[in-house]
């Protein structure tokens, strides 16, 4: 009797496993449309990647999108797997910079097409190989991100200070932040968990200090942290903290959303953020109202620095085609389409971000005050510092920061774990 | 009369401390329940209070919007129940065998088995994702399936076995002389007695198949099979964190869960009537 | 009936063990039932071997590597081990993981308290009973982001400290060397001591309840009733929880350090689980991460040694 029952069970587990290998495989038909397996991290949002989807489809229907989309912070453990064993998706991405260089051997250069596919965009660099658009290109970026300064016209206005005026020089920052804590209020909201600081604030400081040569020698590893100019750099990161110009708890809590949320609750009068995807001036205007908000360059701390006025602009997500694909026309056809006017617009309709693609509407941008000064900041752009850094360079970047805030490391040994940290990086030894 | 007053006294300070550890234990639910209810700004701006500037159900509108909830449902069940069923029984033959068994080499697959617990997920996934590949089951529910089942076969395998090994000798010989085959044995002479350590067991797999990230996104690598978990914490970006969002995705995740709890509950409870009943 | 501090038999025990022993008996149905037995364990020897043993191995054989990135491999013989002992990170991780170790035994000792108590059907057990197990179930990236609010400087754990004049205890959590750690630590009991109750409770189920009975009725203090009567009839389960805490609080720890302080501040919470991702997935040196991971390993191999030389003899002990 009993014996009968489990046969039962036996013989409906084994139809059910016959039903699931049905619908697991992803019959894809010889005759039908291709159907591009895509890894992304959904930047910009889903509603960005449907609208991608469903655009791109209608206007391609030799051609089916299969996004397979991963949690940002479980890209790395997903991705690797795909690469060391070369197999898997046929369009991927990346962060344009190292993160990209050092993953280019998953990619197919583009060759001679890149300059003609990503012909309308703003720039294209972060795509090739140091930065360099004559060389070797790997994919196509369609936003642009990088850093500048939001402050809260009231928290200002509050400690005294001209809303108008925000300060421009490392010493107005200063006074300025003395005025706001006298008032009661943080100056800059601040997390430094993670690799934030990396790519938001410490390209803002090295600006002060380096040439576009010596971030090419950062990213080639030849520049020495113990450099006086990095050196110099590092002591101005420690100082944002050390002279109480923060919120106390930045060296546990992370940039997102914490650090931003204390920006955003109103209770500081700077966050130190970005001009895309997330906590930018859409997120900020919606908070604090949209008259409010106000957009600055990070302070100068040399004015005269040939960088010191420049936007340290950096191309988002880069999509490229894998080597081991085997639909690589179509994965061609899907980036071109990704780096053009359509889904420029898309961009900014659905993600609310800064589009690379020159050709947008313009009447489709955004009204808002904050986003129109943005538009002049980025008009001059150079080298973003942040991207040159290797894994353990931002690792050991944010944890000497958290070390030298609470006082358990002094600058000196910051710079020589930065060193060691460069000398421990698999990927810069090989530039070497 | 006094001893009576101080364990009276010593009844209300027990009752207490179990309230305090009650109230930490809910507090974070009721959190993510009143987080879920905030817009993002609103939450931003008061993380721990009420709502304050009203209730919205926006977030989980967004939720569903964004989730293909009915698919992700059904992977996650799929993929949780095979698994968790899967484990579950291969640990009650391992257990039985190693137990009850005249088995040469039993001790040494038991041993086999259980040290598979201590090693670090972290440091096997390239290999793991490579060996799933080359099963070729990379982006199938098998996949998950069977690596689930591995993954929960160790803890099984020793809680049941401590549960056979406590059964005596006779009482299985006594059923094998009443013409009782090994499965009958197993079925419906062991598996009752074990019945608490199966429903801890359950729910213990249960939720940590439901919960699990690492193995369906290096197995399943996302897509249309992507499970239930994978999609709530999609719903935050790289630079997007929005928790009201997260919370509700999260409380919908949630929900099977405890559902699933609250009826393995009685079982639990019956299985431990039927222990003390005996 | 008499209490003694022998395991307990079961709970099909109603008549003592008899030893008649089945040593010898008919030698023939030997093979068969080997073969028999064979055929039982061998799906779940398949699984351990496939999905554990093989990567393992093949772990171990990338630890011998030396990989730039995602670039070819060499062999590098030992270097990524030795490598490991001048490395300041890795120490500190490990030192890290010795003390979160310490903590076991409150992980054991405390939900098997609150489970007791529950069992003596302490006024509202049901209710505490349901509600205790509540943390397990919530998702650990959820924990992660409850807790930044709730260890925040003027989070409610510390409003809640300064309400009742505890001011000096209201510290920065997640900010301290020792204080970020144990923080965190008390972060996953929380999340888990749940499971330790359920674990508890479902051993308790076993023990005839005249067996506990008479044990209150003895009169004996709360504390000395656990240990001496209780614990030694819940051998079986004691060892299983400890087990299962042991091997388990490093890898429960990881989504927590994930979502609260990225190993910090400074490495402060820097545990080797952790830095195996690191090195691995963010600082691309698979070599050396799979040589931390087998470290990693060895480590908690050689911690759990004796609990898994119990959970060994328990489950292949015969009472003959």
């Amino acid at each position: 009797m009993f014996r009968r029952r489990l046969a039962g069970v036996l013989a409906a587990g084994v139809a059910a496993a016959t039903v699931l290998a049905g619908c697991g495989g992803d019959g894809a038909g010889s005759d039908g449309p291709v159907t591009l397996k895509v890894l992304t991290w959904e930047p910009g949002g889903t509603e960005y990647w449907q609208a991608v989807k469903t655009t791109f489809e209608a206007s391609h229907p030799d051609i089916k999108l299969d996004m397979q989309a991963v949690p940002f912070d479980k890209y790395p453990e997903v991705q690797g797997p795909y690469i060391t064993s070369q197999s898997g998706p046929d369009v991927m991405a990346n962060n344009a910079g190292l993160e990209l260089f050092d993953r280019r051997g998953a990619y197919v250069p583009l060759g001679e097409k890149a300059a003609e596919i990503n012909k309308d965009l703003v720039t294209y660099s972060g795509a090739c190989e140091g930065f360099d658009t004559s060389k070797e290109c790997y994919g196509v970026p369609f936003s642009y991100q990088g850093n500048v300064l939001y402050y809260n016209k009231d928290v200002l206005t509050a400690a005294g200070l001209d809303p108008e005026k925000p300060p421009a020089t490392w010493d107005e920052f200063g006074a300025a932040c003395d005025a706001v804590t006298k008032s009661g209020k943080t100056c800059l909201a601040l997390g430094l968990s993670g690799t934030f600081p990396a790519y938001w604030d410490f390209p803002e400081i090295a600006r002060n200090y380096l040439t576009e040569d010596d971030i090419r020698g950062l990213l080639a590893g030849t520049l020495s942290w113990t450099d006086p100019k990095l050196v110099q750099t590092l002591e101005k990161l420690a100082e944002i903290t050390t002279k109480g110009w923060t919120n106390k708890n930045a060296p546990s809590i992370t940039m997102l959303p914490d650090g931003a949320d204390i920006f955003q609750r109103g209770d500081a009068a700077f966050a130190g953020t970005i001009i895309s995807d997330a906590v930018n001036w859409d997120a900020f205007g919606k908070a604090l109202g949209d008259d409010k908000l106000g957009v600055t360059r990070w302070p100068a701390i040399n004015p005269s620095a040939p960088l010191a006025q420049k936007f340290s602009g950096i191309e988002g997500a880069v999509y490229g085609v894998t080597k081991w694909s085997e639909k690589k026309e179509a994965g061609l056809e899907f980036i071109t389409w990704l780096a053009g006017k359509e889904n420029g617009e898309l961009w900014v309709k659905h993600a609310k971000g800064q589009p690379l693609n020159t050709t947008v509407d313009p009447s489709l941008l955004p009204s808002s005050p904050a986003f129109k000064k943005i538009q002049e900041l980025v008009a001059d752009p150079t080298l973003h510092a942040g991207v040159m850094l290797s894994g353990p360079e931002a690792d050991a970047l944010a944890r000497g920061w958290q070390q030298v805030t609470l006082g358990q490391l002094t600058v000196d040994k910051w710079a020589e774990q930065m060193q060691q940290a460069l000398e421990r990086s698999p990927t810069k030894q090989q530039g070497r | 009369m006094n001893r009576r007053h101080s364990a009276q006294i010593g009844r209300y300070l027990l009752i207490f401390a179990l309230a305090v550890v009650a109230v930490a234990a809910l507090y974070p639910l009721l959190f993510t329940v009143v987080s879920s209810l905030k817009t993002q700004t609103g939450f931003a701006r008061d993380p721990l209070g009420l709502p304050t500037s009203g209730i919205t159900f926006d977030n989980y509108v967004e939720a569903f919007k964004r989730m293909d909830m009915p698919r992700l449902l059904l992977n996650s069940i799929i993929t949780t129940v095979a698994g968790l069923v899967l484990s579950v029984v291969a640990a009650m033959l391992v257990a039985y065998t190693v137990t009850k068994l005249r088995f040469r080499g039993g001790k040494l697959v038991f041993l086999l088995i259980i040290v598979t617990l201590t090693i670090p997920s972290q440091a096997i996934i390239y290999p793991l994702y490579q060996t799933v590949l080359d099963l070729g089951m990379s982006g199938e529910y098998q996949g998950l399936i069977l690596a689930y089942a591995a993954f929960g076969l160790p803890l099984g395998t020793y809680q049941l076995a401590g549960y056979f090994q406590q059964v005596p000798d006779e009482l299985i010989e006594a059923a094998r002389v009443d013409g009782a085959g090994h499965f009958t044995i197993l079925f419906r002479l062991l598996a009752p007695i074990a019945t608490p350590a199966l429903a801890a067991l359950a729910i213990f797999n249960f939720v940590w198949m439901w919960n699990d990230l690492l193995l369906p996104l290096v197995i399943m690598g996302g897509s249309d099979s992507k499970t239930l978990m994978v999609g709530v914490s999609m719903l935050s970006g790289q630079y997007d964190v929005s928790v009201p969002l997260v919370s509700a995705g999260l409380i919908v995740a949630l929900l099977p869960v405890l559902i699933i709890y609250l009826v393995f509950q009685r079982q639990l409870v019956s299985g431990a009537l039927a222990g003390s009943g005996k | 009936m008499s209490i003694s501090t022998a395991p307990a038999k079961g709970p099909a025990v109603a008549t003592p063990p008899s030893p008649p022993g089945r040593r010898a008996r008919r030698r023939p149905g030997h093979a068969r039932e080997w073969w028999f037995g064979a055929l039982l364990v061998l799906p779940a020897v398949a699984l351990a071997v496939t999905f554990k043993v093989v990567p393992l191995v093949r772990g171990v054989i990338t630890s011998f590597e030396s990989s730039s990135g995602f670039g070819d491999s060499s062999f590098a013989g030992l270097d990524n081990y030795t490598r490991m002992f001048d490395d300041p990170v890795v120490l500190a991780s490990f030192r890290n993981a010795l003390l979160v170790v310490a903590t076991l035994p409150v992980w054991v000792v405390f939900p098997l308290v609150l489970a007791v108590l529950i069992h003596q059907r302490a006024p509202g057990w049901k209710f505490f009973r349901a509600v205790y197990f509540i943390p397990y179930t919530i998702a650990p990236i959820v924990v992660g982001i409850m807790f930044r609010q709730i260890l925040a400087p003027d989070g409610p754990i510390n409003a809640g400290l300064r309400a009742i004049g505890l001011e000096p205890l209201a510290i920065e959590w997640l900010n301290g060397q020792n204080s970020a750690l144990f923080s965190l630590v008390a972060v996953a009991l929380w999340s888990f001591f749940g499971l330790g109750v359920m674990t508890y409770l479902a051993g308790l189920a076993t023990i005839p309840d005249e067996v506990m009975e008479a044990a209150y009725l003895d009169g004996a203090g709360f504390w000395r009733r656990l240990f001496s009567v209780v614990v030694p009839m819940l051998r079986p389960t004691v060892a299983y929880w400890s087990v299962l805490c042991a091997s388990g609080v490093l890898i429960w720890l990881f989504p927590l350090i994930y979502a609260l302080t990225q190993g910090g501040p400074g490495n402060a919470t820097m545990l080797p689980e952790y830095l195996v991702f690191l090195t691995t997935f963010q600082f691309l040196d698979r070599g050396y991460g799979s040589a931390i991971g087998i470290a990693l390993f060895v480590f908690v191999a050689v911690l759990s040694i004796f609990s898994v030389r119990h959970m060994f003899t328990e489950g292949t002990r015969k009472p003959r």
